[in-house]
C-alpha cells in the first residue's frame, strides 16, 4: 500500500499499478483457488482431531455433531488398548537407529566413491545406484528369509533377525543406500579441494580428514538428506509389514492401520480417531516448528 | 609412498566395506533370488523350491486380475503426475508471481498457503489411508457424505462403488502429493532472475501469458524431474490401496495395483513362486519407465538448448 | 544445475545390467532349509494322562483370531484348565484380528506357533497349509483318552461332523470348535410389536420386505457390504435347498459348471432382487459390524449372520432387543430340501502346527478345550454351541442361541455346509468380488455365476495348486 502514497511516479510503477487493477478479479479468483485447496488440506485433518473427542454415538449419527462433552478418554484407550504410544515409541527407535546408520554409512561409501579413484569405484557406485529402479516389491519374498537367516547368525543372530528392531532398521539403511549415495557422492563431488589437501599436507589421516573437515563442510547436503530419509523411513509400511509381526514390535504405520481394523471389531471408532490424532499430532508439532528445513531439505535434492 | 598408497587402500576398505556388505546381503542378492524364485512353484515353506522354467509367466499372461493391476498403475502413471503438475504449477505461480506487485512477489498470505499446502507431505501414507477411509465412509458418519446427505443427495460411495473407489484413490494421492510440487516448483521460481518477470511485464504480458512465456520455458526440467518422480510414485504405490481400500484393492479389484498384486499372492496365497514372477515384470515396467523418462528428459534438453 | 545426476541417472540404468554378476555373492543367502519338522530332541514318554508326550517346561504359543468370541475364553477359561496339569509350560497367549497378516508370514519362516484359531474375514488358506504340511495330524488326539474320562475316546464326545469337515487329504488337522448356525437374524422384539412373521415362502419373505420398506420404519435387510462373503453364505445354502445337497458338493469338488446349475441361477437371481430393491442405504461401503450395530439401532430389520453374532454384539444390543434367527425360507415349490434346512458347520478352525517347536502341547491344549467343563463354561461365557456334545446342560444360556438351538434340532439331519472357500484362496476372493457386484447391481445372476464358473475352471486346471474332494 506504501506504492500507493508514493507521488514520485517511474513508468514503470505506473505500469504496474494499471495491471494490478486490471487484474482484480482475477487475484480474487487467484485467492479463491488457494482458499478452496486450503479448505481441502485443513478440513479432513481439522475433522479427525474432531472425531477424536467425540463419544461412539456421536461419530455414528452424523459426521459433524459437535460433541456434547469433549471426551478426552479416547485417548485414554487409544494409549491403553490399541497401543498407540507403543508403535510411535517403535518407530522412533528404528527411524533413530535407522537414520543415524543411513547418514553415517551412506555418507562414508558416497565420499570414497566421489573422491577416491580406485579400480573399481565406478562399478560399485553404479551397483549403489542402481538400487533406484528396483521396485522393493520385488525382493520382498527373499528379503523375508534373508532376515529370517540372520537371526542364526551366531552371537548378534538374535537382535538382528525377524521382529527385531535391530533387523528392521538393517534393512532400512540398506534400501536408503541407493539413493542416500547418489545424493551424498554428487555433492561431495561439488566440495573444493584445497582445503583437504591442505590438511593432508599437515598430516591428517584421510579418517580425520573425512570425519573433521569434510562432514561440517557437507552439513546443508547431510540436513537436507537426512529429513529425507527420517520421513521416507518413518513412512515405512511394506517392510515392517513383512519383518515385524509381533504386536508388541509394530511400526506406527502398522499400528494404526491395525487399529482401523480391530476398531471395527471392538466398536471403538472414538479411540480409533484419537489414535489416528495422535499419529498426526507430533507431525504437525515437528513441522511447525521445522517446516522451512524440512522443505528445503526435502526439495533441494529434486533440484540438484 | 607405499605406505600413503597403503594406507589409501586401507581407508578406501574399511570406508566402503560395511555400507557395500549391508547392501549386497539385504539388496542385491533379494533381489537375485527373486529372479530364480520366480522360475519356482515355490509355496514359502517345506524343502527346497521346484524349478518350473518359465510356467508362472505362461501362467501370468492369463491373470486378469494382474493386467488389471497394471492397467490401473497405467493409469495412475498417466494421471497423477499431469494432474498433480497442473494444480501445483498453477499454486506455485499465484504464490510466487501472482501478485501483480512487480512480477515477482506473491499473493498475499503465500507464505500460509505454502506451509498448509506441504503438510500432508510428511503424514505417513498410512496414516492419510487410515484418515481418508474415515472421511470417505458411505453413510452420515462419512466426513464428505454428512453433509451431502443434509442436502438430499444421494451419499456417493466413494470406497464401495468399484466405478468410484479408483478415483478416490487417485484423489488421494493427489491430495497428499500437490504440496511438495507446489514448494519444489516455488524453489524453481525463485531462481528465476527477477528481471525476466520485469522485462515480460514491460512488454504488457498478462499473467497468463507470463506464465506460459516465462515460467513454464525456464521451469521445465524442474517440471520433468517432477514428473519421474510422480511416475515412480504411480508405480510404487500400495500402501494407499492397501489400507483404505475394502478387500485390499476393491471393491471387486477395482483399485488394485502390481504391488498389491505381488503382496496378495505371496502373503495371502504363499504363492511365492508366482508372485516374484509378478514382481519380475514389476521390476522391468519400472526400468521402462526409468529408461523412457531418461531418453524423454534428455531428448527435451537438447532441444531446449 | 550441475550435470552429475544426469550421468548417474543413465549410470544406474547401464547398472541394471551389471547385477546378474552379482549373483554369485548372494549364494549365501538363499533361503535355507527350514528346521526339520518335529524339533523335540529327545522325545517324551506318553501316558494316559499324557497322552502326547508334552515336555514338562518348553513353553507353548497359542494365538487367538480376537473376534466374535474375543480372546477372554482362551486366557480365562481354556489356558487355566490346561495349566492345571502342566504348571511349567508357559502358555505364549496371543491375539490378532486378522491373523493372514500377522502369521503368515511365521508359516513362511518356519517358526510357526503351535496353536491357532485360524479364524475371522483373514484366515490362512487351509489348503496352502496343507499343501505345505504346516497341519499337524490330529488323529491321535481323536483316539486319545477324553479330559474328563479316560475310558472314552476325545472321537465319542464331539459332533462326528467336525471330522469330516477337518478332514484334509485324509488327515483330520483343523478342529472346529464352535458350532456355527447361519440364517437370517432378527429382533424378536421388532417383529413381535410390528406384527411382522417370521416368513416361510421366499413369497412371504419379499412380501415382509415390501412391509417393511413401506412402513418407513427401517430398512427391510443389509448385510456386511465390505465382506460379500457374509451373504454368498445365504445364496449358496438356497441353492442347496433347491437343488439339494449336491449342488454344495459339486460346487467343492470343483465339476465342471457346478457353480451355473438351475439352482444357483434361482437363488443368485432371489438374492440380486433383494439387493436391487430392500438393501439398507450404504450397506456397501459398510462392514459387518456397522451393519449390526445399525440393527440393534432398529435402523434396519434383517441380516444373515451365524450364531456368533449375539456375542459379537452385546454391547450394543438393547437388553430388551431379543435376538432371533430364522432358516432359509422355501423358494420354489418344489425345493429338494425341506423347510428348516439349515447351514451349520463347525467353526473357529483350530490347528496345530506340524512345524512348531512343540506340537505335542498344542494337542493337549485341544484336548483340554474339548474337555466339558472348558466346553461349557466357553458357551455360557461366549453364547454360543460348541461341537462338544452335552456341554451346555443345565447353563443358562440367551435368546438368540435359544432360537438357533431350536433351528437346529427342526432342521435334524437337513444340515448343509461347504469347504471350497477354506481350499481355495482365490477362489474365494473372487466370490466376494462378484458378490459384492451382484448385490450392488453390477453383474447379473447369470454374469455373476458364469464369472465364478470361470475362477473354478481356472483353479482345476492348474496344477500347481493341490486338489481337494469330499
Amino acid at each position: 500500500m506504501t506504492t500507493v502514497s508514493r507521488t514520485i511516479l517511474t513508468s514503470r510503477k505506473a505500469a504496474r499499478r494499471q495491471r494490478r487493477s486490471r487484474l482484480g478479479p482475477l487475484a480474487l479468483l487467484s485467492h479463491l483457488a488457494l482458499m478452496i485447496w486450503a479448505v481441502l488440506i485443513i478440513v479432513p485433518i481439522m475433522w479427525t482431531f474432531f472425531a477424536s473427542v467425540k463419544s461412539e454415538g456421536e461419530i455414528f449419527d452424523h459426521a459433524w455433531a459437535v460433541p456434547e462433552t469433549l471426551r478426552w478418554d479416547n485417548f485414554e484407550r487409544a494409549w491403553n488398548n490399541f497401543h498407540i504410544g507403543q508403535y510411535m515409541l517403535n518407530s522412533v527407535i528404528v527411524v533413530t537407529i535407522s537414520t543415524f546408520g543411513t547418514m553415517l554409512l551412506g555418507s562414508m561409501a558416497a565420499y570414497v566413491l566421489a573422491r577416491y579413484p580406485f579400480r573399481g569405484n565406478r562399478a560399485i557406485y553404479l551397483l549403489f545406484v542402481s538400487g533406484l529402479a528396483f521396485p522393493v516389491y520385488l525382493a520382498l519374498t527373499p528379503l523375508f528369509f534373508v532376515v529370517q537367516n540372520m537371526g542364526n547368525v551366531p552371537l548378534v543372530g538374535p537382535f538382528i533377525g525377524l521382529n527385531t528392531h535391530l533387523g528392521v532398521a538393517l534393512v532400512y539403511i540398506a534400501y536408503s543406500m541407493p539413493f542416500t549415495v547418489f545424493f551424498l557422492a554428487a555433492f561431495f563431488r561439488t566440495l573444493p579441494t584445497a582445503v583437504v589437501e591442505a590438511a593432508m599436507v599437515d598430516g591428517a589421516s584421510h579418517t580425520r580428514v573425512f570425519f573433521q573437515i569434510m562432514m561440517p563442510m557437507a552439513r546443508p547436503g547431510l540436513v537436507s538428506i537426512t529429513i529425507f530419509n527420517v520421513l521416507g523411513q518413518w513412512n515405512q509400511y511394506q517392510i515392517p509389514l513383512v519383518l515385524l509381526q509381533d504386536r508388541e514390535k509394530w511400526v506406527l504405520t502398522q499400528g494404526i492401520a491395525d487399529i482401523a481394523t480391530a476398531a471395527g471389531y471392538d466398536q471403538d471408532w472414538s479411540a480409533m480417531f484419537a489414535a489416528l490424532a495422535l499419529a498426526i499430532l507430533p507431525m504437525l508439532l515437528v513441522y511447525s516448528v521445522f517446516q522451512r528445513q524440512i522443505q528445503a531439505g526435502l526439495t533441494t535434492y529434486a533440484l540438484k | 609412498m607405499i605406505f600413503n598408497r597403503y594406507r589409501r587402500g586401507l581407508f578406501i576398505t574399511s570406508f566402503l566395506a560395511a555400507p557395500v556388505i549391508l547392501y549386497v546381503v539385504y539388496v542385491i542378492s533379494p533381489y537375485i533370488q527373486a529372479f530364480y524364485i520366480a522360475m519356482t512353484d515355490w509355496r514359502g515353506v517345506s524343502a527346497m523350491p521346484r524349478f518350473i522354467g518359465l510356467d508362472n509367466f505362461e501362467r501370468l499372461l492369463d491373470d486378469e486380475k494382474f493386467w488389471l493391476a497394471v492397467t490401473h498403475n497405467g493409469v495412475l502413471l498417466l494421471l497423477l503426475p499431469l494432474i498433480t503438475i497442473v494444480i501445483a504449477l498453477f499454486f506455485a505461480f499465484l504464490l510466487n508471481v501472482g501478485g501483480g506487485h512487480g512480477g515477482r512477489k506473491g499473493i498475499w498470505g503465500s507464505k500460509f498457503y505454502r506451509v498448509l499446502f506441504f503438510f500432508p507431505q510428511i503424514l505417513a501414507v498410512a496414516v492419510v489411508a487410515v484418515l481418508f477411509q474415515q472421511a470417505f465412509r458411505p453413510d452420515a458418519s462419512g466426513m464428505v457424505n454428512a453433509p451431502l446427505m443434509a442436502l438430499g443427495i444421494k451419499p456417493i460411495g466413494f470406497l464401495s462403488e468399484p466405478a468410484v473407489a479408483f478415483w478416490s484413490v487417485l484423489g488421494v494421492m493427489i491430495w497428499q502429493a500437490v504440496g511438495f510440487y507446489v514448494v519444489l516448483f516455488s524453489a524453481g521460481l525463485a531462481s528465476i532472475p527477477r528481471d525476466m518477470f520485469e522485462a515480460a511485464q514491460i512488454d504488457g504480458a498478462g499473467r497468463i501469458s507470463l506464465f506460459i512465456r516465462v515460467t513454464l520455458p525456464l521451469l521445465w526440467d524442474t517440471v520433468q524431474v517432477a514428473w519421474i518422480y510422480l511416475g515412480i510414485l504411480a508405480l510404487d504405490v500400495f500402501a494407499i490401496v492397501w489400507v483404505m481400500t475394502d478387500q485390499h484393492g476393491g471393491p471387486d479389484s477395482s483399485t488394485t495395483v502390481m504391488a498389491a498384486e505381488i503382496y496378495r499372492n505371496a502373503f495371502h496365497y504363499s504363492y511365492f513362486g508366482y508372485a516374484s514372477a509378478l514382481g519380475v515384470v514389476m521390476f522391468f515396467f519400472t526400468i521402462g519407465f526409468a529408461i523412457l523418462a531418461l531418453r524423454l528428459s534428455r531428448r527435451e534438453r537438447i532441444e531446449y538448448q | 544445475m550441475s550435470d552429475t545426476p544426469h550421468i548417474s541417472r543413465r549410470g544406474f540404468l547401464r547398472a541394471a545390467a551389471l547385477v546378474p554378476a552379482a549373483g554369485a555373492l548372494a549364494a549365501c543367502a538363499t533361503p535355507a532349509a527350514p528346521p526339520a519338522a518335529t524339533s523335540s530332541s529327545a522325545p517324551v514318554a506318553t501316558s494316559a494322562a499324557n497322552p502326547f508326550g508334552v515336555a514338562a517346561d518348553k513353553p507353548l504359543e497359542v494365538w487367538i483370531f480376537d473376534g466374535g468370541f474375543g480372546q477372554d475364553y482362551a486366557k480365562n477359561i481354556h489356558q487355566p484348565l490346561f495349566k492345571t496339569k502342566y504348571a511349567n509350560v508357559e502358555i505364549k497367549h496371543n491375539a490378532t484380528k486378522e491373523i493372514t497378516k500377522v502369521l503368515q508370514p511365521r508359516f513362511a519362516g518356519g517358526n510357526p506357533p503351535e496353536v491357532i484359531d485360524n479364524s475371522g474375514a483373514n484366515f490362512i488358506d487351509f489348503g496352502a497349509l496343507s499343501q505345505d504340511g504346516q497341519l499337524q495330524d490330529l488323529t491321535p488326539l481323536l483316539d486319545a483318552p477324553s479330559w474328563d474320562d479316560p475310558n472314552t475316546k476325545v472321537r465319542d464326545t464331539i459332533d462326528p461332523s467336525v471330522i469330516e469337515i477337518g478332514t484334509y487329504d485324509g488327515k483330520f488337522s483343523v478342529l472346529g470348535y464352535v458350532n456355527y448356525i447361519h440364517g437370517i437374524w432378527y429382533s424378536q422384539k421388532v417383529f413381535r410389536d410390528n406384527g411382522w412373521q417370521i416368513p416361510k415362502t421366499w413369497d412371504e419373505f419379499i412380501a415382509l420386505c415390501e412391509t417393511i420398506k413401506k412402513s418407513g420404519k427401517m430398512a427391510p435387510f443389509t448385510y456386511a457390504g465390505k465382506f460379500p462373503q457374509y451373504l454368498y453364505e445365504p445364496l449358496l445354502t438356497m441353492a442347496a435347498k433347491i437343488g439339494g445337497n449336491e449342488v454344495l458338493v459339486n460346487i467343492d469338488n470343483l465339476e465342471d459348471g457346478a457353480w451355473t446349475t438351475e439352482a444357483m441361477k434361482s437363488a443368485a437371481t432371489a438374492w440380486a432382487e433383494v439387493g436391487a430393491k430392500y438393501l439398507m442405504e450404504g450397506t456397501t461401503g459398510l462392514d459387518h459390524v456397522q451393519t449390526q450395530t445399525a440393527q440393534n439401532k432398529y435402523k434396519v430389520a434383517m441380516l444373515p449372520s451365524g450364531s456368533w453374532l449375539e456375542n459379537e454384539q452385546k454391547t450394543t444390543t438393547p437388553p430388551d432387543f431379543e435376538y432371533g434367527m430364522f432358516p432359509i425360507p422355501d423358494v420354489t415349490g418344489s425345493d429338494k430340501m425341506p423347510y428348516g434346512t439349515l447351514h451349520t458347520q463347525p467353526g473357529e478352525n483350530f490347528i496345530v502346527s506340524a512345524k512348531s517347536p512343540h506340537p505335542q502341547a498344542g494337542m493337549e491344549y485341544l484336548r483340554a478345550m474339548l474337555s466339558k467343563k472348558a466346553a461349557g463354561d466357553f458357551s455360557a461365557l461366549v453364547r454360543t454351541m460348541t461341537v462338544v456334545k452335552g456341554a451346555t446342560e443345565g447353563k443358562d444360556i440367551s435368546p438368540g442361541v435359544t432360537s438357533a438351538s431350536k433351528a437346529v434340532a427342526d432342521a435334524g439331519t437337513n444340515a448343509v455346509y461347504y469347504r471350497w472357500n477354506n481350499w481355495y484362496g482365490p477362489l474365494k476372493d473372487e466370490a466376494i468380488a462378484a458378490t459384492g457386484q451382484l448385490m450392488s447391481g453390477g453383474l447379473t445372476p447369470d454374469k455373476y455365476l458364469e464369472r465364478i464358473q470361470k475362477k473354478a475352471d481356472e483353479i482345476k486346471n492348474d496344477s500347481s495348486i493341490k486338489k481337494y474332494k469330499r
